[in-house]
């Protein structure tokens, strides 16, 4: 099992500023799911509960010079502790840019190399498996070892695989949300009322939230927002109706899905505008089983989809709609 | 956004109202937030709306919040409805509405279908917040307070709301009484905190004419009052409160008595293209009056009356 890859100047943006700070706030444990060409941050796939989320790089996205071998069709898994990653690549960054910006004359070569290795860690008679981040400083090589978990076996990385799978499945109609901000404001002066969200999404392009208790009822409607996949023209009439009435007749007619989910879920969900986002799109799936976040990139300074990253969350359920 | 006053059933509502500045009515409730639970007393009239909280039957706050404070105000009640609503709750329920950077209006109506408090953005067609919030019948304010004039000469003072509340911060002694006393010669207030050791605080009408800002007293006069209490008058003073530096008025009135009375800016904020004058000039409609009522601590040892 062998894995290495020089990190590009582009990669090192891409984690540090961006991508590692939204997934932090996923879950300290994350799996790292590595291809042949893809690269993959992955959430709560493997465990029920939380919220799960997948970040998909394709290797040129991050690296140059990206190696991998396994007797699992070349694919290597293993689980990480976001933060201890996080710090590591921090402090190799810091001596990389330093020895690189006081190079004498011209440009200087230096890459910052990562690596699959088993070393003997201190007061341990036992290899164990670190992911190594490795870089030249001025007088010396400057590595930082991270420990992982042992890679994952054949068994577990079909049910990681399989799981990935199910995690692509795409809503039917999905709803673009152009001010993540307000809605971000919005559920953080919410989450206080209560513990669990209806979040309805209808054919017409309307995203309902509402949090009720037996004291209070708080909602939030974002109307006229554009719909990918299945549309349909929002009923004659109707426009006066409250936020409520008009979700409820929407679901009776066929028009739109509800669901719950937990507040704390769908707050930690809109963290991923850490990584920057263009915009974020919602959908729910098939009979209800899971509401899906998808945030989309753009190539910067285009309008066109960056189709080397892609970022989406998928939050548990609690209750099955009534679709 | 249809805004009939008539509800489903074709009965008008007893109140439809819309303001524009909800931060300021924030502020203004805020102000009488001095537990975390607190079952607030609402009566709508058509002069406005007047919310009040208590405790124990010695504290009592009202919050007036007149009808010019509101953009619109449509009042079709019979009567002076009253309910009963958490104030902890409704003031949070209002803080969702004021999102920094937009145009905070909302309508408020009364009742809804289950006698609930509706609350509903107005700012855009394509993005909207509501709220209904849950009322019920409320408990009779089992203290009446009836605040009547200490004798002929009114008995009062208004300080720098600023002042007050740090003089009161700084006499703060676990499990004591405050001592307020008024002397005509020469005019001055005293605040006195006992605890390890005493502490007071003067002021001094003619020394400091920025702090004590009007004075009124024609015979010495001595009561204590329960700290927490006197705390709780300008524990949660708004900042803009502080800021603007408005005075605070204190009355004494019979049997001692204490009216305590803030006044909240509700104004809007100031906006390039608004018409609203904000050189410094508060309208008076554009303003929030606050009101709490102390009762003295009574023993043998009481100096009058």
């Amino acid at each position: 099992m062998k894995f290495k890859a020089n990190l590009t100047d582009h990669g090192v943006n891409l984690l540090e500023k961006r991508f590692l700070p939204a997934l932090d706030k996923m879950g300290k444990i994350c799996h790292l799911y590595l291809t042949r060409d893809h690269f993959f941050f992955l959430h709560n796939l493997l465990n029920g509960d939380g919220i799960q989320s997948i970040a998909q790089f394709k290797k040129e996205a991050l690296f140059e010079d990206y190696r991998i071998s396994s007797q699992n069709e070349d694919r290597i898994a293993f689980a990480i502790d976001l933060s201890l990653l996080h710090r590591a690549l921090r402090s190799i960054i810091t001596v990389y840019a330093e020895f690189s910006s006081h190079g004498v004359g011209g440009v200087v070569s230096n890459q910052i190399q990562i690596r699959l290795v088993k070393k003997l860690p201190a007061h341990s008679q036992q290899p164990t498996p670190f992911l190594t981040f490795e870089t030249k400083g001025y007088k010396s090589a400057v590595i930082q070892d991270v420990p992982i978990s042992k890679p994952l076996s054949r068994a577990d990385m079909a049910e990681l695989q399989a799981a990935l799978d199910t995690a692509q499945e795409m809503p039917r109609t999905l709803v673009k949300v152009r001010d993540m901000n307000q809605l971000e404001q919005f559920v953080d002066r919410m989450k206080h009322v209560g513990d669990v969200m209806n979040v309805s999404i209808s054919k017409y392009g309307d995203l309902h939230l509402q949090i009720s208790t037996t004291l209070i009822t708080l909602g939030a409607e974002f109307r006229k927002l554009l719909v990918l996949g299945e549309q349909a023209e929002v009923p004659r009439g109707e426009g006066n109706l409250s936020a409520q009435t008009r979700t409820q007749r929407a679901i009776q007619r066929g028009d739109a899905m509800i669901v719950q989910v937990s507040v704390k879920h769908f707050f930690k969900s809109l963290q991923c505008h850490l990584a920057k986002p263009d915009c974020a799109f919602y959908g729910i799936t098939s009979q209800g089983a899971c509401l899906t976040v998808i945030f989309q990139f753009f190539v910067p300074g285009t309008r066109q989809t960056d189709k080397s990253i892609s970022l989406h969350c998928r939050l548990p359920v609690l209750d099955p709609g009534s679709n | 956004m249809s805004s009939s006053a008539i509800d489903a059933d074709g009965d008008a509502l007893d109140l439809v109202c819309q303001l524009d500045n909800v931060q300021g009515i924030v502020d203004a409730l805020t102000s009488v937030r001095w537990k975390r639970h607190q079952d607030a007393v609402v009566e709508l009239s058509e002069h406005g709306i007047v919310l009040i909280v208590e405790e124990s039957s010695c504290l009592q706050a009202k919050v007036y919040l007149q009808k010019e404070l509101f953009v619109k105000y449509e009042y079709s009640a019979e009567g002076r409805p009253r309910f009963g609503v958490s104030l902890g709750l409704f003031v949070d329920c209002l803080n969702t509405f004021s999102v920094p950077g937009n145009s905070n209006s909302i309508e408020i109506r009364y009742p809804g279908p289950d006698m609930q408090l509706l609350l509903k953005s107005v700012d855009s067609l394509d993005a909207c917040i509501y709220a209904e919030v849950r009322t019920r019948i409320p408990d009779t304010i089992s203290w009446d307070y009836n605040f009547e004039p200490a004798g002929s000469t009114p008995l009062h003072f208004t300080v720098k709301s600023a002042a007050l509340k740090e003089a009161i911060d700084d006499l703060e002694w676990p499990g004591s009484n405050i001592q307020i006393t008024l002397q005509p010669n020469p005019p001055c207030v005293t605040f006195r905190g006992e605890g390890h050791g005493d502490l007071q605080i003067d002021f001094m009408y003619y020394a400091n004419t920025d702090l004590l800002i009007a004075f009124s007293c024609d015979r010495q006069i001595s009561y204590r009052y329960k700290y927490k209490f006197l705390r709780a008058t300008t524990a949660n003073i708004p900042g803009s409160v502080i800021r603007d530096n408005r005075g605070s008025k204190l009355t004494i009135g019979r049997g001692g008595m204490l009216k305590v009375q803030h006044l909240v800016s509700v104004a809007k904020p100031p906006v390039s293209h608004s018409h609203v004058d904000y050189a410094g000039y508060q309208q008076p409609s554009r303003i929030a009056y606050i009101e709490f009522f102390v009762k003295p601590e009574v023993d043998d040892n009481t100096v009058n009356d």
